[in-house]
């Protein structure tokens, strides 16, 4: 029998159809369950999602769980500091195995009737089951997961997409001078948001809001960063951007650190962006000073002055990786109209709280940030949901890079619902 | 409306100084019962009075009791900030005389015989140059000199960066928990940590299990050695302290301490005395088992599980596969030595804690578990 056709595949296919290039999407991507459930479907369970980071679990036995529409997936370290990651549902009666959020286990037990498995996910014990009860093939059922430099990306694909091998080989290089597997979590913070995830994201591919709205994430970032239409006044301004760009490039790629943009956003099935981008002022971090947050810098690293690694994943991160610390996020749909966006600060492993950094200062500029860009990604979720919205027309200087994640977002619906 | 017990004018002029050898009568206005073993009892003086010294110092009350003159130190909890009113918090001390008398007699009301403060365990002492940092670290009815501290910085609207760590037995002992975050709130620097020995049933407690050793504390204040230290508790547990931070390489001349009471100390928090049977003749010893929550008790020889014996004595404690893989009957080990060997079941991090599996733990001396 072939698969049949869902009503949110029909529906998706029709809204597919009708998108008109250089604009917004129309209003049921943003409000329909039947979307959304297409995007559990196809986005979310079709291709490599960000999680974590791999200081969340440090030790053997460490072990997080990551919830998302009506997945809870376990991610954890074995005994030979392997990460592994299993959808974290018992296969006896199917009770879900870890309830918190982190913790530690020794071997993965379930709370129903303490069914056991190892780190490896296979059956050890499941008592009263008889002599002719055979655990194989009651192993928990694994989940594809891959390590970028210290990233955390799964799959719930049976077969995931492959060229996540040419992200990482392009990737590891701009990451790895960082050393994200030798930092600690300095501090995590949930944010739940009233929208559909995809006003997240396009949400933080453009920075024409950023000038009105976010004073302090623009202190340390350049305001011609991210694309600017060209007229007399901006033009010195421009220019001198311009030239601060390609003089850092040189000078950090003579450090070995790589910088040039690369950009597959919508020509591959894993697209993904990244640019070392400089940092107005001391040059340092995304802090209120632009000065770093840590004074103990990552890896090997010694100049502060190393300016800002973005990196940007479809369909659901985004990351700047700075000489003292990294920001990360994850973006995880919880219903049509209610995103979860985790944030992660990571520092040097021995930074000493209080001595080092200080959460406070680590966390003000992004908390700051991730709070305006909530409520205006919240108002246009109602504007949106009036019935007055139709779709706009992107900016070609400032939005070019929202118009890449509707079209990858559109193509990849269009590809697998076909 | 009822009108207050104590009922100062406001509009008269400052009065004298407080100290140490100023002799006089206060009385009791107001007893309040802090947890099931700890009064505050709130002291005014007859005529308009404004009360000042330096918070964290002591006084002195002197009683009869059966007839004789009993004279005892006690820190002041209250705040000179509200200098109207001083108030002392005192645990009822088993067969401690004094803490007895209070708890038992001591009424709104009755006038009592008090020297003034004295003392210079205080971070306002002009001893001590004013630190960027404190850690304040009590035990028990020990927190009375640091609330006295905090409640006097919060009131003068200060920014001081604070970590304060009160231990207790369980949360049910826990002191002030809810002023503590109300001061919490409004001043930003400071952070709170609560660290209970036990559960109490029944309790929402989220904060810390345990004691309070050396890795607790570089969690709880990953800076501590950047910090002024002000401990008081009983003398076992100061000294406890004191060895931590020095072994820590803690620079001692910003320790301070001040023993809060100078009744005989609470017995709980005394080291435990080991006691065991002696061997007989084919190397076996038999031990005791002690489940403090269940107050049971029975004995297990050294070649057989605490498992095993427990469910001997009719005991049936949590458990699955008994071979130490599920860690469904994993426990905490308050005191004693055991021999764990267990099948993955449990991490070497959660045994270094403090953790066993009674299932796969044989006992090497009397044990006392978390049960």
């Amino acid at each position: 029998m072939n698969n049949p056709i869902s009503a949110a595949t029909l529906l998706t296919r029709e809204l597919i159809a009708r998108r008109r290039p250089g604009h917004s999407l129309e209003a049921p991507f943003y409000l329909s369950d039947s979307v959304l459930q297409a995007d559990m479907e196809h986005i979310f369970g079709q291709h490599w999602i960000y999680v974590a980071v791999e200081p969340q679990v440090p030790e053997a036995g460490d072990y997080i769980t990551v919830d998302f529409g009506k997945h809870s997936i376990l991610i954890v370290r074995d005994d030979d500091m392997q990460i592994k990651a299993f959808h974290n549902v018992c296969r006896h009666r199917g009770s879900r195995l870890c309830a918190t959020q982190q913790g530690v286990v020794g071997n993965i037990v379930c709370p129903y009737h303490q069914w056991t498995y190892d780190l490896a996910g296979k059956l050890i014990h499941a008592k009263h089951m008889g002599e002719d009860f055979d655990p194989r093939g009651l192993g928990l059922k694994p989940v594809h997961l891959r390590n970028l430099a210290g990233l955390i990306f799964i799959c719930l694909a049976k077969n995931p997409p492959e060229d996540f091998a040419l992200m990482d080989q392009e990737m590891t290089p701009y990451l790895a001078p960082h050393r994200l597997a030798d930092c600690k979590v300095a501090a995590q913070v949930d944010l739940v948001e009233d929208c559909n995830w995809k006003l997240t994201m396009e949400n933080n591919r453009e920075c024409y809001h950023c000038v009105g709205n976010h004073p302090e994430l623009t202190i340390s970032l350049h305001e011609y960063g991210f694309g600017y239409q060209p007229d007399p006044q901006n033009a010195e301004g421009l220019q001198r951007f311009q030239e601060i760009l390609e003089a850092s490039h040189a000078r950090w790629e003579a450090m070995g650190l790589p910088s040039a943009e690369i950009d597959t956003l919508d020509e591959r099935i894993t697209g993904f962006r990244t640019q070392r981008l400089p940092i107005d002022r001391s040059g340092q971090s995304q802090t209120l000073n632009a000065e770093v947050a840590s004074k103990k810098l990552l890896g090997n690293l010694r100049d502060p002055a190393l300016g800002g690694l973005s990196f940007w994943t479809q369909p659901n991160s985004w990351h700047h990786f700075m000489s003292d610390h990294v920001v990360s996020f994850s973006v995880l749909p919880i219903s049509a109209t209610k995103t979860l966006v985790r944030t992660t600060w990571c520092v040097h492993k021995d930074a000493v709280e209080g001595v080092d950094y200080s959460v406070e200062n680590l966390t003000a500029v992004w908390n700051a940030t991730n709070a305006q860009d909530r409520r205006l990604v919240e108002e246009s979720q109602i504007g949106i949901g009036t019935g007055a919205y139709e779709p706009g027309p992107y900016s070609p200087f400032t939005e070019g890079l929202v118009e890449k994640f509707c079209n990858w977002y559109v193509r990849r619906l269009d590809a697998l619902t076909r | 409306m009822p009108s207050p017990a104590h009922a100062p004018d406001f509009s008269a002029p400052a009065s004298r100084p407080w100290s140490a050898d100023q002799d006089e009568t206060l009385r009791c206005v107001h007893v309040r019962q802090e947890t099931h073993d700890v009064k505050t009892f709130v002291l005014a003086a007859d005529g308009p009075r404004s009360f000042r010294y330096l918070p964290g110092q002591f006084i002195t009350l002197e009683l009869e009791v059966d007839g004789r003159r009993i004279n005892r130190c006690y820190t002041l909890s209250s705040t000179p900030t509200r200098p109207d009113l001083v108030s002392i918090t005192v645990k009822r001390v088993p067969g401690g005389m004094v803490s007895n008398w209070l708890h038992d007699h001591l009424r709104a009301g009755m006038a009592l015989g008090v020297m003034g403060p004295s003392g210079a365990f205080s971070c306002f002492s002009c001893f001590s140059a004013p630190a960027q940092r404190y850690l304040f670290v009590s035990g028990g009815s020990g927190v009375t000199p640091l609330m006295s501290m905090t409640r006097a910085l919060h009131d003068l609207g200060s920014d001081a960066d604070i970590v304060f760590v009160h231990c207790a037995r369980t949360p049910a002992d826990l002191l002030f928990p809810e002023e503590l975050s109300m001061m919490a709130r409004n001043m930003a620097h400071l952070r709170l940590a609560m660290v209970c020995e036990h559960h109490t049933h029944g309790s929402n407690y989220a904060g810390h299990l345990g004691r309070l050793d050396l890795h607790r504390l570089a969690h709880i204040a990953p800076d501590f050695l950047q910090r002024d230290v002000y401990t008081c508790g009983p003398a076992p547990f100061m000294g406890a302290v004191r060895g931590m931070l020095a072994g820590a390489g803690f620079d001692m001349q910003r320790y301070r301490e001040e023993s809060f009471s100078f009744e005989s100390l609470p017995a709980e928090i005394q080291p435990e005395i080991e006691h065991s049977s002696p061997e007989n003749e084919t190397g076996v010893t038999t031990y005791r088992i002690h489940l403090q929550k269940l107050a049971q008790e029975f004995t297990c020889r050294s070649d057989q599980t605490i498992l095993q014996a427990a469910a001997a004595a009719g005991l049936r404690l949590p458990s699955s596969c008994s071979s130490g893989a599920c860690g469904t009957c994993k426990t905490k080990k308050i005191s004693g030595q055991v021999e764990i060997k267990h099948a993955g079941g449990i991490r070497q991090r959660e045994i270094d804690q403090g953790w066993i599996l009674p299932c796969c733990s044989r006992p090497q001396s009397d044990v006392a578990l978390d049960r």
